[in-house]
């Protein structure tokens, strides 16, 4: 039932006529070890950015209002302080890949990247109630890009994808599924497949391509650590689904891996709610900032 | 009375609510401060939410609804659950708690 099979090779040629991929999201992943550098990367970077720049202004003028600082803030460094590191982490990245994605979207649901907002603050936030070693930023990233491979079927393959995702719904089958029918390889293999080429981090290319199936993915190598990524994005998008985030008539729940969720400590009992009102305020508040332009 | 419960943005905390549960800032990992549940926020409180890096609270504040509203709400959301669920196996345990947690939740 394969109609046109997408291979590595065509993957990765037909990614270079993309736009380029933010370098800020990389110097920004690279010194998240080194506080320092980290400041340094940010408050650099976000100066030239127009758009990153005003909303860190923004938020730290509102913070500074809150705090009755009198004057105005107008430079980086000092909205930096305010605001605080991880939050202005957060803008950078999500605002680089929302230009990203808003450059090569090509009829996709308008719901795509609210999802991807979804997912990325949902694992951003499950990183401080699971106790595995995983950077917030590591998994806000990965959660924004896990369904970028869907960003390139919709770019090369528009027709063949919708037909896709009818045939899908249609037959109540997992979305990945259907692809594999269609080309061969589904979505998240894509999106690794592209964020390999981008030189992005191993274990953000594994959670890519085994957030459908986490216990899977033989050809992207893993280590345990890396496993949590994997698993942490893999739930991550469940659970946004489950609680209906990022706007799309079709969120569905179809599997849940018990053996990620037991991995990363999770226990689905009523202390679970706490969870769940802090990732809907989360997802809400994102899409309400990071919301695409109109087109 | 009976109340409901909400989590906001920072920017969107207001003098006089009333925190659901307490509001805690962690600074590198470290609890920074710590504002009880059922405090009501003052111009200070609030301000020392922002200056800790605080971004989100939990609020509380009185249901108006009436019993025959809360019902009607409670069943629309549980069927957009049941749709959500619909193509899972709930025989699968993991699965079933968590559908049943997110019907719970959006009981409340």
């Amino acid at each position: 039932m394969t109609r046109t099979p997408v291979t590595h090779d065509q993957v990765r040629k037909l990614s270079r006529s993309l736009p380029s991929f933010p370098s800020l999201l990389k110097e920004i992943l690279a010194t998240l070890d080194d506080p320092d550098a980290n400041f340094n990367v940010l408050t650099r970077t976000i100066a030239r950015d127009p758009l990153i720049s005003a909303r860190v202004l923004w938020v730290a003028n509102t913070a500074a209002v809150r705090g009755r600082r009198e004057a105005e803030v107008t430079d980086i460094a000092t909205a930096t302080s305010l605001a605080g590191m991880t939050r202005v982490r957060h803008i950078a990245l999500i605002s680089s890949l929302s230009t990203f994605a808003g450059g090569i979207r090509h009829k996709l649901p308008t719901a795509f990247w609210p999802h991807s907002v979804s997912v990325g603050v949902c694992c951003e936030e499950m990183v401080q109630h699971v106790d595995v070693p995983v950077t917030a930023a590591s998994a806000l990233v990965a959660g924004l890009l896990h369904d970028i491979g869907q960003l390139w079927l919709s770019h090369f393959n528009a027709t063949q994808l919708a037909a896709c995702w009818q045939d899908a719904q249609q037959r109540h089958i997992p979305i990945e599924s259907a692809e594999i029918e269609f080309f061969g390889v589904n979505h998240a293999t894509i999106g690794a497949w592209m964020a390999e080429l981008w030189a992005l981090p191993a274990d953000i290319v594994a959670a890519i391509a085994g957030h459908h199936q986490p216990l899977e993915g033989p050809t992207f190598a893993t280590s345990p650590a890396t496993h949590h990524l994997v698993d942490l994005i893999h739930v991550g998008e469940v659970l946004s689904n489950a609680l209906d985030l990022g706007g799309r008539s079709r969120n569905r729940v179809n599997n849940l891996s018990g053996a990620a969720c037991k991995r990363l400590g999770l226990v689905w009992d009523e202390n679970a709610h706490l969870l769940f009102g802090r990732v809907e305020a989360r997802s809400r508040h994102a899409n309400t900032i990071f919301a695409l332009p109109q087109r | 009375m009976r109340t409901r419960h909400q989590f906001i943005p920072i920017e969107d905390a207001r003098v006089g609510m009333v925190l659901g549960v307490a509001a805690n800032a962690i600074e590198k990992g470290l609890l920074s401060l710590t504002l009880p549940a059922g405090h009501t926020l003052t111009e200070d409180s609030l301000g020392q939410l922002v200056a800790h890096h605080a971004e989100f609270i939990q609020i509380e504040y009185p249901d108006t609804r009436t019993d025959e509203t809360v019902a009607e709400e409670v069943a629309v959301a549980a069927r957009r659950v049941m749709d959500i669920f619909e193509d899972a196996d709930l025989s699968d345990p993991t699965l079933a708690t968590l559908f049943d947690q997110v019907l719970a939740y959006r009981s409340e």
